[in-house]
Parts: structure tokens; sequence; C-alpha cells
């Protein structure tokens, strides 16, 4: 069937590749963040040392058993730590360790997070992401949609409607998201107080399904939605422009107004060829977009993805990383390969350069 | 909150793409904690909560160092020196043991009674279990004992506790840190929990205790999120009847918000949406106006009980020698320290390891600190010191700093100071002490390294100068334990293996030059009764400490910092109205805060 169908040879043989992307992808992530200096267990047992006087003995038994439970160490056939000549536990080697991340992996299992232990780290993931994909779907998927919208209307319109929403779409992109959203934060937030300075919802209040909860969410959301929309708004727009500017000048534009099309008809000719590249790059924002928008999260206090990763970087915590990245690896190669099943269908040329046929 | 009506329903409608006026309605607190009836507090959870276990040693607020869920025996008032009463009445230290007696009235949220059977049980989780936090305790003592046990008419309970000190390691300071350290669990709940985990301790670690954890505290867990953790008053209060005439906490909620950095739990407490906070707020003075005060209402603005100080490897060249550490401790300009890099809440250093203040200053000997004391900044002496012991700067065309030299002429390693990046007051303080150090002619510099990273060089020995704050507790042992922290050299292990006190490497036993005065004396001052003789003792460390210059202070720090606002309760404990040490409501002894504050009005 697959000879028969050059389209489904085509995309099969993309799949193949991602998933050949995929693995290295996940081998990377698996041994990067382990050949650091840093032990988790280090980090651990300075948070649990806490007050009080330490002991040498007592200290040293409680990381082994730490070294034990997270998998850490090598273990003799009835489960006891193999320990060197000078009863330091042998650590296990990081092939082993990966071994037993793949098996439990391809069982869908992520592990438990060292550093938050006992939390599963799907656990941390499935709280952390709704937020996420909360600020970032609509940000960048509106963002996406006027800022095309005003870049083409730019580019058509031309005159005093251009002199506006150009420079002002520059002057918006090119402010770094994070400046934006300080400066939102303080005058907006703090100096003003017309809206709260940062966090998900009113601190009074638990999460529900209630009218309270809903409307405390959506007030708390306006300034972090705001600092991502305008700035992926902006750089849309122009790049859309620009886009636009040279489609007006390609030969079949000229030569559909020779032929006297109706402007509405060439309008839309022109906004199809102009998309595709826009496209390409919504598909790859979106891709991403689960690796969370850490500064806005830290600026707006706001939960989400990002400060989960980083702060697992931070601490070195293991299964967190490689979860993270796991999730992440996952959509961009997917956002990905969507792109290149799509662009396919939307644009006969590449097609016709994918598939050889005619 | 919001000034222009207009302008507000506006951008909402523009802005939320749909959804109408979505400004919360304040009145209506139907699913959440009304403000006059709930105690914000912050900085004590750092990201979401795991686990509510208390066998973990890392849980989320309220349990971790908490008394609002779990309760110690006692309350240690680091400004009286008291072991106030909790659920131990009282207590009392004899040659080989230590008694406690408990609360008649105690008992668990459940209703059950606090016996000395739970005391006995909690302790000896740590004899069983070496990955509990209390197992490090079981190196000072050889058992807990009920001497009522077995003598008691039906439907009484022990009362007395006994904890007999080991005899080799004869120590009743260490027995009092922890009687103000353990909280006390319910056997009962606890007992069946490990023994359906099939008495495998890291599978009962897997249990959250994230739904009403019993415990004898006067609250109890209400909720939780990645956003915040909350608690309810348990009206039931044993403590109410015995400590506050019957009398309920003020507050129904106590509430930690968990926010992503010190900036925004200032920005709560200068608006009013948090009380009390332990994080650092800048440059304080600026937010008296919003309400937001701390304990003192001028420069120090907290009282101090630690001392953050350089920790130094002494197995490295040329910190080996105690003439190079002293001659840092001249060269390092303290000043700038304690204005610059720590908002001036400090108190002036002093050398050595005893606080000069509080209750610590009865053993504090301002003659000695004249005559042997080197944590004066003192560029002059830092270099005629540095030249009686044959080093020798050599500087460039331009009087930089190029390298130092040994008697011989050779080129000494430089010397890096080792600090977690990011930790920016830190970072301010080595940046200062490099500085100095250079111009007094010591090749230093700083190294900041990512916090997990600078965890394992510590315990390693991986460093030579390292910044740190031993043993930062306020507790009945200091200074000993703070001195024991850094000079302790009974458990010296090489670099490259695990030390997890006297990360240095002081005092090698079987090193050349080892003082066994040092270690004579860190083993003799828990044992000694009289305030005399302490001070005899502590007088004779201190000196030693000062000659050999093992580490290098550089400023007074509070253990915790205390900030709270006026805007929403009244009544806050501060130096004017010291009745409650500065703790903030939950924490240690602040818990009772919660029966004096009312609301603002």
């Amino acid at each position: 069937m697959l000879r028969n169908n050059p389209t489904l040879r085509h995309i099969a043989g993309r799949a193949g590749w991602y998933f050949l992307t995929f693995l290295v992808a996940v081998t990377i992530n698996f041994f990067l963040p382990r050949l650091g200096d840093a032990s988790p267990v280090d980090v651990l047992m300075a948070r649990a040392a806490g007050g009080g006087t330490v002991d040498q003995k007592a200290q040293l038994e409680k990381e082994k058993q730490f070294l034990k439970d997270f998998g850490l160490v090598e273990l003799d056939a009835k489960g006891n730590v193999v320990e060197d000549a000078k009863g330091r536990p042998v650590r296990a080697s990081l092939l082993s360790q990966y071994k037993s991340y793949l098996f439990m992996s391809l069982q869908g299992d992520l592990g438990t997070s060292i550093l938050q232990h006992p939390k599963r780290v799907g656990e941390i993931i499935s709280t952390a992401l709704p937020w996420t994909l909360g600020l970032q779907l609509p940000t960048i998927v509106f963002g996406w949609i006027f800022g095309n919208l005003l870049g083409a209307l730019a580019a058509y319109k031309r005159g005093a409607f251009d002199n506006v929403a150009y420079p002002g779409a520059l002057l918006i992109s090119s402010i770094p998201g994070f400046c934006l959203g300080i400066g939102l934060v303080f005058v907006l937030g703090i100096k003003l107080d017309w809206f709260p300075a940062g966090g998900g919802y009113d601190d009074g209040l638990t999460p529900a399904f209630t009218a309270e909860f809903l409307s405390s969410a959506g007030y708390y959301y306006i300034l972090p939605f705001l600092s991502i929309f305008l700035v992926v708004l902006g750089g849309q727009a122009i790049g859309m422009r620009s886009m636009c500017i040279y489609e007006l000048g390609t030969d079949y534009v000229k030569y559909a107004k020779l032929l006297g099309i109706k402007e509405s008809k060439i309008l839309l000719y022109m906004f199809r060829n102009a998309m595709l590249p826009q496209l390409t790059g919504l598909a790859l924002a979106l891709g991403g977009m689960v690796g969370g928008a850490l500064i806005t999260e830290i600026i707006f206090n706001y939960p989400g993805l990002g400060t989960a990763l980083l702060t697992a970087i931070q601490t070195y915590d293991y299964p967190v990383i490689t979860g993270c990245t796991l999730l992440v690896t996952v959509t961009v190669l997917l956002a990905n390969f969507t792109v290149d099943v799509l662009i396919g269908f939307l644009d006969p040329r590449i097609r016709v350069a994918q598939t050889g046929s005619k | 909150m919001i000034r222009f009506p207009a302008v507000r329903a506006a951008t909402l409608a523009l802005l939320t793409l749909g959804l109408s006026d979505c400004r919360p309605n304040k009145s209506d607190t139907s699913s959440g904690f009304p403000r006059n009836e709930t105690v914000y507090v912050g900085g004590r959870q750092w990201g979401e909560p795991n686990s509510f276990n208390p066998l973990l040693g890392w849980q989320g607020w309220p349990v971790n160092a908490m008394n609002l869920i779990y309760e110690t025996l006692f309350l240690y008032n680091p400004d009286s020196g008291v072991m106030e009463p909790l659920l131990g009445e009282s207590y009392e230290v004899k040659d080989d043991s230590v008694e406690v007696t408990l609360q008649e009235k105690a008992h668990f949220s459940d209703g059950k009674p606090v016996t000395g059977y739970d005391v006995k049980y909690t302790f000896e989780l740590g004899k069983t279990y070496k990955s509990v936090p209390v197992a490090s305790f079981w190196s000072y003592i050889t058992a807990v004992n009920l001497p009522e046990e077995g003598t008691l008419p039906p439907g009484k309970f022990p009362r007395k506790v006994v904890f007999v000190l080991d005899p080799k390691h004869k120590n009743p300071l260490v027995v009092l840190d922890q009687l103000q350290n353990q909280r006390i669990l319910p056997k009962h709940v606890i007992e069946p929990l490990i023994a359906q985990s099939n008495n495998d301790i890291n599978t009962f670690n897997n249990l959250k205790f994230d739904k009403d954890p019993i415990g004898s505290g006067p609250y109890r867990l209400h909720s939780f999120s990645s956003e915040k953790i909350a608690t309810v008053r348990d009206d039931n209060y044993w403590g109410n009847d015995v400590f506050f005439k019957g009398k309920k906490a003020a507050a129904k909620y106590v509430v930690h918000p968990i926010y992503k950095g010190n900036e925004h739990f200032s920005v709560a407490l200068q608006q009013g949406r948090l009380d009390a906070s332990s994080t650092f707020v800048p440059r304080i003075w600026l937010k008296q106006k919003k309400g937001v005060h701390a304990w003192f209402e001028k420069e120090p603005y907290f009282p101090q009980s630690v001392i953050p100080m350089l920790i130094v490897n002494v197995e490295h060249k040329p910190l080996d020698d105690a003439q190079m550490r002293r001659a840092i401790a001249f060269a390092i300009n303290y000043a700038d320290i304690r204005e610059l890099a720590v908002s001036g809440y400090s108190e002036p250093l002093q050398s050595g390891m005893i606080l000069p203040f509080g209750l610590e200053s009865k053993y504090f000997n301002a003659e000695d600190v004249k005559t042997h004391g080197a944590s004066v900044y003192d560029p002059e002496r830092a270099k005629a010191t540095l030249k009686a012991a044959g080093y020798q700067p050599v500087y460039d065309e331009d009087g930089k700093l190029i390298e130092t030299r040994d008697a011989q002429g050779k080129r000494l390693p430089t010397i890096f100071i080792k600090s977690p990046a990011g930790w920016t007051d830190w970072e301010q303080i080595v940046k200062i002490a490099v500085r100095s150090m250079r111009a007094a002619g010591i090749d230093a510099r700083e190294r900041f390294v990512d916090a997990s990273v600078f965890w394992t060089a510590q315990n390693n020995g991986d460093f030579d100068l390292l910044m740190n704050t031993p043993s930062s507790e306020p507790s009945p042992s200091k200074p000993w334990s703070r001195f024991e922290f850094v000079l302790n050299s009974s458990d010296y292990a090489p670099e490259g293996e695990k030390m997890f006190k006297n990360f240095g490497r002081f005092n090698n036993p079987k090193a050349k030059g080892y003082e066994p005065r040092i270690d004579a004396l860190l083993r003799l001052i828990p044992q000694l009764k009289a305030d005399e003789e302490k001070a005899k003792a502590y007088r004779e460390l201190n000196v030693l400490y000062m000659k050999l210059q093992p580490t290098i202070p550089l400023v007074y720090r509070p253990d915790q910092f205390y900030q709270f606002s006026d805007r929403v309760w009244k009544g806050f404990p501060n130096s004017e109205r010291p009745f409650l040490p500065p703790q903030i409501p939950g924490d240690r002894l602040g818990t009772r805060i919660l029966w004096h504050i009312t609301p603002a009005g």
C-alpha cells in the first residue's frame, strides 16, 4: 500500500526520522543532568539537616538509605547496598540507571521526584500543566490571529494606518517580554493598584468551579496574558506585514490585477501564500509552549511548568527534569511532524518536491 | 481596589475577550478565607508542598519546624533562655539523665491523650529507622524510659519520661535541644500505619498525611494547592485551658501563600495581603509607612543570633597556616559588609564565636577579644601579619595584585571563596571579602556555584573558603553547639569523603599540631553546671579559637527575619512589647502570637 501511495510513504518516512530524533533526545535528556558534579541527595540532606546537632554516623546511614530509596546505588542479590573497601556505598552506573529509566518510561511511569519525595513526577506535571496551557495557548493563538490580521491590513492599507501600526508593533515586539512584564506589574499592579501584582487567583480562595473563583482567576489572568500577548502580536504583525508586501510585488498579483480579478480574490491569494511561514511559526510556538513561560511565571508569581522545571534543574532533581523534558520533546516533535505533513497539503510546490509526484 | 471603573470595565471587557467584569466579589467568601479571620504568614514554604508526613524531615509548612499541627515538649525562649512548657510540664537535668513530666490535659485532635507512650514511641523511631530525623539523637542517649509503667492504676497513663544519657557521650545540652525540637507523634496513628507498610520506612514515607493528620497542635490541615497551604483552628485545642484561660486563638485560619520569590512576599506585606513573614525584606525603613515593621524600629531592626562565616579548608595551602587565616581576618572590611551587604541589619562584629549581646554575653570577655581577636578591619595589621609570616604580595606596574608568594618565593595558589550563585546577600559579602583580601595582598577570588553543587562541595571539603552559617537556630546549647559545629574533629574524614560538620577539616587528630584541648573542652562544657565554670571553659575555648582562627566570622544575622504588617491584625510583639520572641505565628513560641493579636478594625 505504501508503495502505491507516495504521500503515505512520505509521512511514514518522516515519522521514522522523528522517532529516531525522539530516541536521541530522550537519551540526551537522561544523561545531561546526571553528568554534573552535584547529587540531589546532598541537596536533600542539606535541606533536611535543619537545627540540632548532627552526628556523622547517623548522617552517613541516612545518606545510604536515601541513595538506596532513589535507586542510585548498586544492590546485591539480597537487596542490600553494595559497599566499597572503605564502607562507602557504590553508586549505580549510569547505564543501569538508564535501563531502568527506559523500562519505566515505556510503562508510562515517569518516576518519583527526589526533592519533592514522595510526589510522583506525573503529579507535578499534571498540576502545573493546566496553568501553563491556560496561559500560553490563548496568548499564542490570539496573538497569532490578531497579529496576522493587523500585519496584512497594514501591508494592504499602507498610509496612516501602517504609519501607526508598524512602528507600534515594532516597539512592542522589541521590548523584551520580561521588561514589559515588570513594567505592567509595577505600573498597573503596584503603583496604580488596578490589577493584582501577582498570583493565579485571590489568596483567600481555593480552586473550585465557582463563579467567584473563576472571576478571580480571570482577573489575575489579565496582566500575565497581556505581557505575552502583546509581544506575540507585535512580532506576528511585523512578519506578516513584510510577507504581504513581498507578495504584493510578485508577478502573480500583478498578472491577476491586469486580468481584472476582484480585489478581494487577489487578497485571498496573497494572504494564503503569505500565511505559510507564519503557520510554521505557529506550530513551533505551540509545540514549545509546554516548556512554560518561565519568566512570566516568575514575574507574575503565576503557577506553571516553567518554575517546576527550573526548580528541578537547580536541585538536580533528575526524575522531574527528565519528565518535563520528555514532555517538551514529545510536543515539539509532534508539532514539527504536524507542520511537515500539513505544509505538504497546503503548499503544492512542497508536496511535489517531497513526493516526486505531479 | 480599582479606581477608574469605566476604564477598568472597558479594559476587562476587551482583554478577557468576552469574559465580562472579572473583578472578584470581595464580600462573597463562601469558598474562601474571610480576611479578618485569617492570618497570612510567609517565608517558610517554597514551592508546592509534597507531603505532610511527620517523619520525612522536609515536609511542607506547617509540619516542618512549626507548632501548628504537631507540638514539641518545650518551647525555647531565645530572649530569656527559658524552656517554656508545651506538651512537657517541667523537666529536670540529672547527672545521668534528663527527666520530663508531661502535661496532664494534653490530647491529640482525635481526643486521645498525649502520654509517655507517645513520647517514647516518637523518639524510639530514630533508634529503629536510621533515615528519620531523630536518628542522630541516639548517639547521645541509650534509652527512653517510662518509670511509672506497670505501677499505674487502669485508665492512668505514664507522665514521667526519662532520657538516659549515654555515659560515653554525655551531653545534656543536646538532649535539651532535642526536647524543644522533636515533635511528638500519636503512637496510635503512626504505629498501625508503619505496620501496614510492612515496617518499611520507605513505604511509610510515601504516605502523604494530607487529609487532616492527627496532631496535638492548635490548628488542623484545611487544604493545600500549589499556591497556598491553609490550616484551620481546632476549637478543642487542649492548650486553650492550660495556657490561655480557655481563650481560643484569634484567627480561625492560618494560611501560608506560596510565592516564587522574596519580592512577592515583600509586595504582599506592603499591600496588607500578608500579615507576617520571615523573608528578607531589603531597606525595611522605607516600608514602615505602609505598616510593615520589624522587631526594632531602627538599626539593626532584628535581634541577632547567628554568625555567617567563611569556613576555611585548613588542609589547603596557604590556609593551613594560622597566621594566614588571621591576616585574612584583619583584612576584611566588616563595616562595608554590614552596611552594603545586609542593609545594616547587624550589630558591629566582635572577634571570637561568642555573641557579645543577649544570653551569650555572660560568657563574652572583652579583654580576651581585644588581646587575641583578629576580626577587626585593620589592613596595616593584615599586611604586617603576612610579612611576619614570610608572605609577599607581587604587584604589577599599575599596582594591581598579581599573586602572593610564600617565604621561599614560590607562588601560592589563588584562594577561592565558594558561595551559592544567586544568594544575593552572600554574594555581596563574598565580593567585599575578596576586595578586602586583595587590597591587603592576598590573592583571593570569588567562585559562585549552583546551590546543589555547593552542598556537595561543602560536605566533601572541596573548597578553600566557603560561606556557611554554622548551627543556625537559637537553642539551649548555644554557644557550645556553634563551637562544636566548626571545631569538632572526632568524625574527621579526609577531603573527598563526607563530613557533616567541621567542613574545614580543622584539628585532624592524626595530624601534626593537633590541639587535644579543643576536643576536651567541647566534651567538658555540656557537662558543666555552674555558670562560673562554664564561663571559664568558654573563655579558654574562645581564646584558642581566636589564636588559631579556624574560621572567619563576617557579620551577625537573625536566625529568621521577623516582619509583620499591622494593617489587618494588631498586637504583634516587638522590642517595645517583647511578650514573645521575634518568631512569626506558627513558628516555635511565635505560635502564641495567635492568642494575642486582634483584628485592626
